[in-house]
């Protein structure tokens, strides 16, 4: 088996359990405040309603927890085991990053989340409270340093050269390097995206079958609102993620764009099928001085192509389509959950398709979600520190065989816990919190 | 003053390594106990360790982490070897996780099936973590002694950790469970004093680093005092597993107590048999540290969080104390 195989598997791997691993957390990161507002409102209101709630969607939580933790560990391992030339290269920089996750983050959630889930009453109510609190500050400051470290990735700012080593000036800029502000602020928006339509739509299932159940109404109700709010809101962080992005990776904007050459007034191109071979686009769609427009506000801007960044670029296809399976997601999610805020007014039940249509949408944030990974992920290649390590030169460990029969391990776990999963998640939602 | 950087993180490593063994290895023994059980009796022991596997398991992030971090060459070298005990333990750790979240939800044979997984999982790592240790004591040196070697280590881990768990079970629990877990501990007690004797005795054959260090007169008769300590406490489990057997309730948290000796002893014996190699005979903690301002920028982390952790991992246990109640989401 030779290195290119090699390459491919342990990339293969690594993208796998990376893609699953991030499905938990998006939903954990915002859930864990959604839960944390239920608990709220239990408390100021002793409504015995929004106890049921609050506790129906602690099973979720735990469980979506669960999911994210068995998969995180096993990323831990895999950092060092697909990619010893990673820790080699720019270990001094992702190590610290990486262990300030677990101190501050990991222990954070892990500990408190026995006393959320089980220690209701056993522990005063405010310190129930805090618990669940500090359940939520946990997901979210494991995001913080994650999003650090990955935006680093992308965009490296702060490190200085001692001998042969690469080590941090001034920690202050490699976490606070040019991405980071954007893309934690994407990924919060994304996470709370993605878990409010999940209450919705679950919610939606429970009025589906199990009848009339007041709390499901009421949760329908506040996933659809939260939805409504962020969705817009999302669309104009994405924008100047996209601007900040095309200030410091330009190459990962000319594969979104489908951008093939360096030109004056460049085209927005709609739809084609990009061909990564012969370096054109075969059928396509465009707006004439569309991407100068929306990129440079300017019609007449030059805009960098492939060309100008050749060879180092990355596969301009999938890196295109999944641009546009996130952007249309996005408009779609927009669209439902204002047709659904306006459907939900003043109490008002929706109609059965509707509840089917959102029923239809409980995941559509990780679709989104995942699109938008494969983005800035394959956008950023043959890079896997933007101009510092190729991805190539990063693999090495274990051999093809070693890898090929953890890959099949791994898919046959995951396909298991995954069906797993939608199955107890559909059965707490179709009982309701009656049950 | 200038700090040794390397030792500390050594030291470091080694506490979380030593706290994840002993917290999971409960767990995972609990989960290992659990075909003995009857349906009810399995409720209480899963309700026993459900607020806190979670956490220990965080241990192990921490211990990997600190390697990978602090240690990364010895990190690549070490996982490299180990690549495929830690995939099995991997997976073992994720069904195990899993079955424990989804069994509670589930009912008929679903049920049945994640209470098969969840044994499966608790086994599957812990042989795992066995073998791994096995590999690694040994240098990673292939050959059919060597492999003879681990899978015992393999197998004496479980027993540990089934001496681990049936005595958090006696702990934690009572009547006719408590009752069970004694004849557990007591048979967990064999099966490690077996498992440590004969690692204990092959250890120094499979490895002349580690002979040259134990034999080596007159500190052999010093550091006698490491199996001398490790039988004391062996008995310590034997006898007062035997005094609650006969009914008395006091010091049920004895065996328990006397067994966390057991693995700290055992693991001072370890962490005496390599230091200061980091890889064994390879590679020395100093030679596989990262650089200073690394281990410097993690340390005022460390310095910061540790006490904290510390403080709310206590908190954690003390709002659970006491025996468990089935039905854990009641």
């Amino acid at each position: 088996m030779d290195n290119a195989d090699v390459l491919l598997l342990a990339r293969a791997q690594f993208g796998l359990n990376i893609a699953f691993h991030i499905l938990f957390p998006t939903l954990t990161i915002a859930l864990g405040w959604i839960v944390f507002y239920f608990r709220i409102r239990y408390a100021r209101s002793g409504d015995a309603a929004w106890l049921a709630t609050y506790k129906l969607w602690t099973k979720v939580f735990a469980l979506t927890f669960a999911m994210g933790v068995v998969t995180g560990i096993t990323m831990s391992f895999q950092f060092g085991t697909n990619w010893p030339g990673y820790m080699q290269k720019v270990g001094n920089i992702a190590g610290p990053l990486l262990a300030y996750e677990v101190l501050t983050a990991f222990f954070l959630e892990a500990t408190f989340l026995g006393v959320m889930l089980f220690g209701m009453n056993r522990v005063p109510g405010w310190l129930h409270i805090f618990s669940s609190a500090m359940v939520a500050i946990g997901t979210t400051i494991s995001a913080f340093w994650i999003l650090a470290l990955n935006s680093w990735m992308q965009t490296p700012a702060g490190h200085v050269m001692d001998g042969s080593q690469l080590i941090a000036g001034d920690w202050l800029q490699v976490i606070f390097n040019p991405s980071f502000p954007y893309r934690m602020t994407h990924m919060l928006l994304a996470s709370g995206l993605t878990a409010s339509f999940v209450v919705a739509g679950l919610s939606a299932w429970r009025l589906l079958h199990s009848g009339e159940d007041p709390s499901a109404r009421k949760t329908l109700r506040t996933g659809l609102m939260l939805a409504a709010v962020l969705a817009p809101v999302q669309i104009f962080v994405g924008d100047l993620h996209g601007l900040n992005t095309l200030e410091h990776q330009p190459a990962k904007i000319a594969a979104i764009e489908a951008l093939w050459k360096t030109e004056r007034g460049a085209p927005l191109v709609l739809f084609a099928i990009p061909d990564d071979e012969k370096r054109r686009n075969d059928f396509a769609i465009e707006i004439p001085k569309g991407a100068s427009l929306v990129l440079k506000h300017d019609a007449n801007a030059e805009l960098k192509g492939i060309d100008a960044f050749a060879p180092n670029v990355p596969p301009v296809a999938p890196v295109f389509f999944a641009f546009r399976v996130m952007v249309g997601m996005g408009a779609l999610m927009l669209l439902v959950a204002w047709a659904g805020v306006w459907a939900t007014r003043e109490g008002a039940l929706p109609r059965r398709w509707m509840l089917w249509a959102f029923s239809g949408f409980t995941f559509a944030g990780w679709i989104a979600t995942l699109a938008g990974w494969l983005v800035t992920e394959m956008g950023r290649q043959p890079w896997l520190v933007t101009g510092i390590l190729k991805t190539a030169d990063a693999v090495g460990g274990p051999s093809g065989a070693q890898l090929g029969a953890s890959l099949t391990a791994y898919i046959i776990t995951y396909t298991v816990m995954l069906i797993a999963y939608f199955v107890v998640l559909t059965h707490l939602a179709g009982k309701g919190t009656a049950a | 003053m200038s700090l040794d950087l390397p030792l500390i993180f050594a030291a470091l490593m080694g506490l979380s390594i030593l706290l994840y063994v002993v917290l999971d290895g409960y767990d995972l023994g609990v989960g290992m106990l659990m075909p003995a059980a009857d349906a009810h009796e399995q409720e209480l022991m899963v309700a026993s360790i459900g607020p806190f596997w979670d956490a220990n398991e965080t241990w192990l992030v921490l211990g990997v982490g600190i390697l990978l971090v602090a240690f990364p060459v010895a990190h690549g070298i070490v996982l490299g070897a180990l690549y495929l005990p830690v995939v099995a333990m991997l997976i073992g750790l994720m069904l195990r996780g899993v079955a424990f979240e989804f069994r509670i939800k589930a009912e008929g044979w679903h049920r049945e099936l994640w209470n098969w997984l969840f044994w499966f999982g608790s086994f599957l790592a812990s042989f795992a973590q066995g073998l791994m240790l096995g590999r690694y004591i040994t240098g990673f040196h292939t050959g059919f002694g060597y492999y003879v070697f681990a899978m015992l280590v393999g197998a004496s881990l479980c027993g540990g950790y089934v001496l681990l768990g049936s005595t958090w079970l006696i702990l934690k629990t009572e009547g006719t469970l408590q009752k069970k877990a004694l004849g557990w501990a007591r048979w967990g007690l064999i099966w490690v004093a077996l498992g440590v004797g004969l690692v204990s005795l092959a250890t120094p054959f499979v490895s002349t680093t580690v002979q040259a260090k134990w034999f080596d007169f007159p500190r052999t008769l010093a550091l006698m005092l490491l199996p001398l300590a490790t039988l004391a406490a062996g008995w310590m489990v034997w006898a007062t597993t035997g005094r609650l057997r006969r009914g008395e309730r006091e010091w049920d948290w004895m065996p328990f107590a006397a067994t966390v000796a057991i693995f700290a002893l055992a693991f001072a014996g370890l962490a005496y048999s390599l230091f200061p190699y980091v890889v064994m005979d390879r590679m020395t903690l100093w030679e596989a540290a990262s650089h200073p301002s690394a281990l410097k920028f993690m340390l005022l982390g460390v310095a910061i969080v540790f006490p904290l952790l510390l403080a709310y991992t206590v908190f954690a246990y003390r709002v659970f104390r006491g025996k468990a109640r089935a039905g854990l989401y009641e």
